[in-house]
């Protein structure tokens, strides 16, 4: 609260594939890979379990950004669940957008063999962030 | 296509004969109490009188296709609707809320459609039906159409399984637009010839009209205009209860998730400070408006339906158009056609993804 853009730590939640980005992020940490903490994952078994839903709410609650990643099309562990998963997140950031919301949502695929990516992933999103500036509803009343 | 031209007068018959012959069991139809149009759902034909007045009153009240949401029987229900509720049904039909064999759509063109209240209020001017010069002349008179029916690109009766097609001078064309259609229409008795019903020149300039008239509404571009825009909602929820696409048994925010009350709101006071009451007015409409992204076929019943008079039209066809053009998907057009949520190509949309 009263923090400034640019400067200040935001608070990025991730949604993130079992077996391709956490394990990505894994990597990088297993090779000793520096990247800003600002990102709090949450495992899902895949991305397909993703609901917009809990983009929305992270957003209304305060969260500066939600950062959504799985397998690469067609890598999917469960063959084809990022497929409907890319449907739901295209549908969900083309109402953001409309509604001038999506600077706040950042979607990749990663590997598991990734690490190096995923690190800098991170510092890119985090300084992406930090350039929209804290979320207003931080400081309103919904 | 299979169709042929009746006098008005001869649309009772027509509609008594799809009773009488078993072509459907019982109809949806719309019906006129003095100055006002209501749907009724007939099982005995003689209670069918005079449907001219009726099925072409530019009247909205609720979305026909909302009435049979759900309805999974066995028996055949024909629906004699306006093309948003066609198209409704049709998609509550891929939705499995309905089933396709056991519903028989019968659409009729539509000029632009008054709220009810408006329409029963100034039925003396309107009349039983319009067309679009009637409308600009009524609107010069301060009585405008539904801000949803300025904006509908697809009025023309040409979807389900029956049209039933204004010709001049009081005479209708209905003809088949399915197999079967075309059999309910012989059942009925009626005997068909090919008849033309593309109207394609007509139907540019009414796209080209709603697409003009669809920019010219005011934009929510930004969470503040949003918040602003929703800012008298009440969170009562009529729009999704009158939402024909809208079909969940259980609603998340009727479950106390998404429904907080008692301990559960002074817990998020708790951690927010503060929190607005009734809880969750953004979530709901965010939630909702991606809920029917891809099926919202833009009837309006959801701004007529709210108590706060919020210009809901603003909000659900105008976001959800722009979902439906990343999935070149036009809802209610085809039935065959897949749920774009229930199918992918490997490679698309990473644009959007960006």
């Amino acid at each position: 609260m009263g923090e400034e853009k640019g400067d200040f730590e935001p608070k990025i939640v991730g949604f993130t594939c079992n077996w391709c980005t956490y394990a990505g992020a894994d990597l990088a940490g297993t090779s000793r890979k520096k990247y800003p903490p600002n990102v709090r994952l949450i495992r899902m078994m895949c991305t397909a379990r993703f609901d917009p839903m809990f983009a929305l709410k992270a957003l209304l609650n305060g969260a500066d950004g939600v950062f959504i990643s799985g397998c690469h099309p067609g890598e999917c562990h469960y063959i084809k669940g990022n497929f409907y998963a890319r449907r739901r997140i295209a549908a969900m950031r083309t109402i953001l957008k409309q509604l001038g919301l999506d600077n706040r949502v950042k979607s990749y695929w990663i590997s598991a063999s990734e690490g190096d990516k995923f690190a800098t992933t991170m510092k890119n999103i985090t300084e992406e962030i930090k350039a929209v500036g804290p979320n207003p509803v931080r400081d309103e009343i919904l | 296509m299979k169709g042929t031209e009746l006098n008005y007068g001869d649309l009772e018959g027509f509609l008594k004969g799809l009773l009488e012959n078993k072509a459907v069991d019982c109809l949806i139809m719309p019906r006129r109490v003095g100055n006002s149009v209501s749907y009724m759902l007939v099982r005995d034909k003689d209670k069918i009188t005079a449907p001219e007045s009726a099925i072409f009153a530019p009247s909205f009240g609720v979305n026909a296709a909302n009435i049979v949401k759900g309805w999974l029987i066995d028996e055949k229900v024909g629906i004699v609707a306006k093309p948003c509720e066609t198209r409704a049904a049709i998609e509550l039909i891929k939705l499995t809320q309905l089933k396709e064999d056991s519903v028989l759509l019968i659409t009729v063109d539509c000029a632009g459609t008054y709220a009810n209240e408006v329409y029963a209020a100034n039925y003396a001017d309107i009349g039983d039906q319009v067309d679009s010069a009637k409308i600009k002349e009524l609107a010069g008179k301060g009585i405008s159409i539904r801000d949803a029916c300025t904006i509908c690109e697809n009025r023309l009766a040409d979807i389900g399984d029956i049209a039933i097609a204004q010709a001049n001078g009081e005479k209708a064309v209905v003809a088949g637009l399915t197999d079967k259609g075309v059999e309910a229409l012989t059942a009925a008795g009626l005997s068909l010839e090919e008849k033309d019903l593309e109207r394609e020149a007509e139907k540019e300039q009414i796209a080209a009209e709603a697409k003009a008239n669809l920019e010219a509404l005011p934009k929510i571009d930004s969470e503040a205009a949003l918040e602003e825009f929703l800012r008298d909602c009440i969170v009562c929820k009529n729009c999704r209860d009158v939402c024909p696409v809208c079909y969940c048994k259980d609603c998340f925010f009727d479950q106390p998730l998404g429904n907080p009350a008692g301990g559960d709101l002074l817990n998020l006071a708790e951690t927010r400070g503060a929190v607005a009451v009734p809880a969750n007015q953004l979530l709901y409409h965010l939630t909702r408006v991606y809920h029917v992204c891809t099926t919202c076929v833009a009837c309006g019943a959801c701004e007529d339906a709210c108590p706060k008079d919020i210009p809901l039209t603003r909000y659900y066809p105008v976001i959800t158009k722009k979902v439906q053009e990343i999935f070149e998907y036009v809802p209610g057009k085809d039935v065959k056609e897949p749920l774009p949520f229930t199918t992918y190509e490997d490679d698309e949309l990473e644009e959007c993804l960006m």
